[in-house]
């Protein structure tokens, strides 16, 4: 809220450090023009402080703080009574309602000490009765609104709009109400929405005779869902959204006929008609002394806390105290501590460090998981990328979640490039890898750690890693095996199968992987690119401790062997058949591929001693036939 | 007895300076300094001569002993350029492939780091939420005048959404975890915001609190001050004031001095000389209380900050849809 500082100088001693001592009180200070030579400075406002949307509710808190006096607002005293306009309120929201009637008055341009501070605000001048609801409402933070008395005629009524009623407000723009917009009404016409905006027609013009000024006090949360439905961000609306205290009513058209009295701009009854079925009654708060200490962390003397609730114009008596009614925000023991703590000022809390009695570590198994898997990924020179959860329009294609499960989607996206959540998380590492190959990137190896989201029955969120590998130079598939290999390897994970498998997925050669026959992930290849995707709760818990194991002392015997074999053989199921052979077989890899040669590498060892020629002849004897019988290959 | 040492330490400094091999010098060395060699003799023959003399002698074989030492260790040096083969440690070679971590992946493990010094465990929570969780249960009750800051990403208006902080594991800890605990979560959270260089519709958060008997503002100010100063800098000018959020009563907003102006004003502080860096207080009676906590007894605090900003001004990124879309280099 702007705040120009020769108006608020009106009513209190302005220190030199009050914006600092504003901010750290709650009221940040947000920055400071200069306007026609007078500085205007704007507070970020706390939302629960109705009160100090108003230079007076400011003037209120440094006088507060400081210990200072106030300069009362003049006004008019005015008695409840009958006015010749009749109002009718069948609804609960309206909590207070007050007109007066203003006869002959005089509309002109507005003096300059009116319009110069309207204009300070950012509040074009109109004349001089408009000016002055718009005056009382930023000076007292009451909003009061005033209609053409002789258009608007003497039976009135506040109501719920009708469903499609229309409103032309004075900015000429037309509105269609719902059943849930409070209305100022005159038969079927409405005169204004209440809180935020009125109507053109019946609004003050040059040839305005006589007025029918209002200030009211509604249920603020509809004020504020009309305000959100039609966008009406008025100075009264964002004002109405809070608690307003319903005493400000009856304060704000005192205080507007205390003007139009100083400057003849009318003839008044000192009478306000004033509905207000349930004026609330004054809140008393228990207060336990030693809570504000217990929760601020810092001893205060009683006395000092007295002295500031008293300059915050709260009342004591004994142990409770009395809040006044514009304070709506205060109504627990605690909002009264933060009264105390924060004009003591939190910078006299000291700084202690917590009790050295740790409490028992809750942290999840996965949580630490991910650190580890982050530290196999970089291991084999992936870097780690981070995508946003939704999914591209230009990539949905290669959104596909689990069968038998549905993509979920954002009912109110900012943009299609934020509708869909991704249910995989190969499109967004695909996009960022594309990236690179088009920026003549050479290689690419990135993974990313999150979460995909589908819907089955529940909405479900899995925790994943997407793997993704492309070289300029050729990708090849026993590559970035081999590099996924060194990452479950880094992990701990051991005992994994790769099984060809068709996925309804956007990839082709696909595969899944697998502990055993247990089912952790899939992969396959999109655009030469190649990616697996690992589900991290299949695989919590399925790494082994690291193990290590002494160099044997006996030296091994290594040989290869090369096999002649036929087309359509898996050759992982090969190598590893040549491994069941024998126990004394520690290592089974493929060395080379020339047509349909295939060379094993293979090492014999005993681990207590060294074997004889005659012994790995006879294991690589059974080796032979069994390969030979098993799939037909001619060593 | 002088003589002799000045003769054979000149003859010695000759063959030193024809020595052509280590070998030859090692064996010159040996001959002087070796167990039966001449100056090791001649230190053990001190005793027998003159006692007037004897010091002199001293001095003589000592000064002799150093020059000697000097030109043999400079010779073996010159002896072993002369013998290297060529070798050139300049030559350029290939970067082998490195892999890094995300800079967000790295903020959040350095903060972590500093909280599990200070007792904190970590925790996570669902990303997909429920209002309940989300806001009501956080005393953000519906038309509550703070939900128009928080905007969110509706799965199905009005229960089902993206959670916008992540409180809502703060709500779910007091909902599961056990009297007392000190927890942080750092994850990412959604609002509606159109994309632009300084907004995006996900982020990171940062939060963390504590729950236990006896907990007080003067334990929040620690903890945080602990945590700016270890993280940020001791040197760093923090502001520990009051602001209002709620789901905390008290309520505390914590700025830090802005280094980009010296606290000047500039445009990354919009001219206040203060960043504002978190949010925190105490946890708000009626939060507890839908817990099944007695405030009287139970006192929590809560503290928040967005991390985006953060890793930015760390690794000098001015548009904050670069974190996330894959502009970045590592």
């Amino acid at each position: 809220m702007k705040i120009p500082v020769s108006w608020l100088k009106e009513y209190v001693d302005l220190p030199d450090d009050f914006i600092d001592k504003l901010t750290s009180v709650g009221h940040m200070f947000d920055k400071s023009e200069e306007i026609d030579g007078e500085t205007v400075i704007d507070f970020e406002l706390r939302g629960n402080r109705a009160d100090c949307y108003s230079i007076f509710g400011i003037a209120r808190e440094i006088a507060a703080i400081y210990g200072t006096k106030i300069k009362p607002l003049s006004v008019i005293g005015i008695k409840k009574g009958n006015i010749t306009t009749k109002l009718s309120i069948k609804t609960p929201l309206v909590k207070r309602a007050g007109m007066v009637e203003v006869k002959n008055v005089k509309i002109t341009e507005s003096p300059q000490w009116l319009s110069q501070k309207l204009k300070l605000v950012g509040i074009d001048s109109i004349n001089n009765i408009v000016d002055l609801t718009n005056y009382v409402m930023i000076e007292t933070g009451e909003p009061t609104h005033a209609f053409d008395l002789d258009k608007i005629e003497n039976n009135l009524e506040i109501r719920l709009a009708k469903k499609g009623e229309e409103i032309v407000t004075f900015q000429g723009v037309t509105l269609q109400l719902t059943d849930e917009d409070l209305v100022w009404a005159k038969d079927n016409q409405v005169l204004s929405i209440a809180g935020s905006i009125g109507e053109k027609y019946n609004s003050i013009s040059d040839k305005t005779k006589n007025v029918l000024l209002e200030a009211a006090n509604y249920e603020r949360a509809n004020i504020r869902r009309t305000v959100y439905r039609h966008k009406l961000f008025t100075e009264a609306g964002i004002r109405h959204e809070k608690e307003l205290d319903p005493e400000m009513v009856k304060r704000a058209i005192e205080r507007y006929l205390y003007f139009i009295k100083k400057h003849n701009w009318g003839k008044f009854e000192p009478i306000m008609s004033d509905y207000y079925p349930h004026p609330p009654t004054k809140r008393r708060i228990n207060i336990d002394w030693s809570q504000i200490e217990r929760l601020g962390g810092v001893k205060i003397d009683k006395a000092e806390i007295v002295n500031i609730l008293k300059r915050l114009s709260f009342e004591i008596n004994g142990t409770s105290v009395a809040v006044p009614s514009y304070r709506t925000d205060v109504s627990l023991p605690e909002d009264v501590a933060e009264e105390v703590l924060r004009i003591y000022s939190y910078d006299k809390i000291p700084a202690k460090i917590l009790s050295l009695e740790i409490p028992k570590n809750v942290t999840p198994e996965y949580i630490n998981q991910e650190k580890a898997i982050k530290n196999a990924a970089t291991g084999i020179g992936f870097d780690e990328i981070i995508s946003l959860s939704f999914v591209k329009e230009k990539y949905l294609n290669q959104n596909i979640p689990p069968s038998g499960t549905k993509v979920i989607s954002i009912q109110n996206p900012p943009s299609p490039d934020t509708q869909h959540l991704r249910s995989t998380l190969l499109p967004n590492l695909l996009e960022q890898a594309q990236k690179v190959v088009h920026e003549r990137g050479l290689i690419v190896q990135f993974f990313e750690i999150g979460k995909i989201y589908f819907r089955k029955k529940n909405y479900t969120e899995k925790r994943k890693i997407g793997l993704i590998y492309w070289k300029e130079s050729g990708s090849k598939f026993t590559d970035f095996k081999s590099l996924l290999l060194g990452f479950f390897t880094k992990a701990n994970i051991t005992e994994l199968v790769f099984t060809p498998e068709i996925l309804n997925l956007e990839l082709s050669d696909s595969y899944l992987i697998k502990i055993g026959k247990k089912e952790i992930g899939f992969g396959g290849s999109v655009n030469n690119m190649y990616y697996a995707e690992i589900d991290l709760d299949s695989i919590l818990g399925n790494d082994k401790k690291y193990k290590i194991s002494l160099w044997p002392k006996f030296p091994p015997q290594i040989e290869d062997i090369t096999f002649i074999i036929p087309e359509k053989t898996y050759i992982g199921t090969v190598a590893s058949e040549i491994k069941s052979v024998s126990r004394l077989i520690t290592k089974v890899e493929l060395a080379d591929i020339y047509n349909n040669a295939y060379t094993f590498n293979i090492e014999y060892q005993h681990p207590e001693k060294t074997l004889t020629d005659r012994e790995v002849g006879e294991i690589r004897k059974e080796i032979l036939a069994k390969i030979k019988s098993k799939f037909g290959a001619i060593p | 007895m002088q003589e002799e040492i000045i003769n054979t330490k000149n003859q010695t400094i000759a063959r030193i300076g024809e020595a052509k091999t280590a070998e030859e010098l090692e064996e010159i060395r040996i001959e002087f300094f070796g167990r039966s060699g001449k100056l090791t003799l001649a230190t053990k023959s001190l005793k027998n001569t003159d006692p007037g003399k004897r010091k002199e002698i001293g001095v003589l074989i000592n000064e002799t002993k150093k020059t000697l030492e000097n030109l043999i260790s400079d010779k073996r040096n010159s002896l072993k350029t002369n013998i290297r083969q060529w070798f050139d440690p300049t030559i350029p070679a290939k970067l082998p492939k490195i892999g890094r971590l995300h800079p967000t992946s790295i903020i959040i493990s350095e903060m972590t780091e500093i909280f599990k010094h200070l007792g904190f465990s970590i925790m996570e929570g669902p990303e997909i939420e429920t209002d309940h969780y989300n806001f009501e249960l956080l005393n953000l009750p519906k038309d509550h005048p703070a939900r128009s800051l928080q905007d969110v990403l509706y799965i199905e208006e009005p229960e089902i959404l993206l959670r916008s902080h992540t409180s809502s594991v703060e709500t779910k800890s007091l909902e599961n975890l056990k009297l007392p605990y000190r927890v942080v979560v750092a994850g990412k959270c959604y609002r509606f915001e159109n994309v632009n260089a300084s907004n995006n519709a996900m982020f990171y958060q940062f939060q963390g609190f504590a729950v236990q008997e006896g907990l007080s503002m003067a334990d929040l100010k620690g903890t945080l001050f602990t945590f700016v100063k270890s993280y940020f800098g001791n040197e760093r000018k923090i502001r520990f004031r009051c602001k209002y959020y709620p789901e905390v009563e008290p309520g505390v907003g914590l700025d830090l001095d802005c280094t980009f102006c010296g606290q000047k004003g500039c445009p990354v502080c919009k001219g206040r000389g203060w960043l504002e860096m978190l949010g925190a207080g105490m946890i708000h009676p009626k939060i507890l209380k839908n817990f099944g906590l007695d405030p009287n007894k139970v006192s929590g605090f809560a503290f928040g900050m967005g991390l985006d900003r953060i890793v930015m001004d760390r690794f000098k990124i001015n548009d904050i849809r670069s974190l996330y879309n894959g502009d970045i280099k590592l």
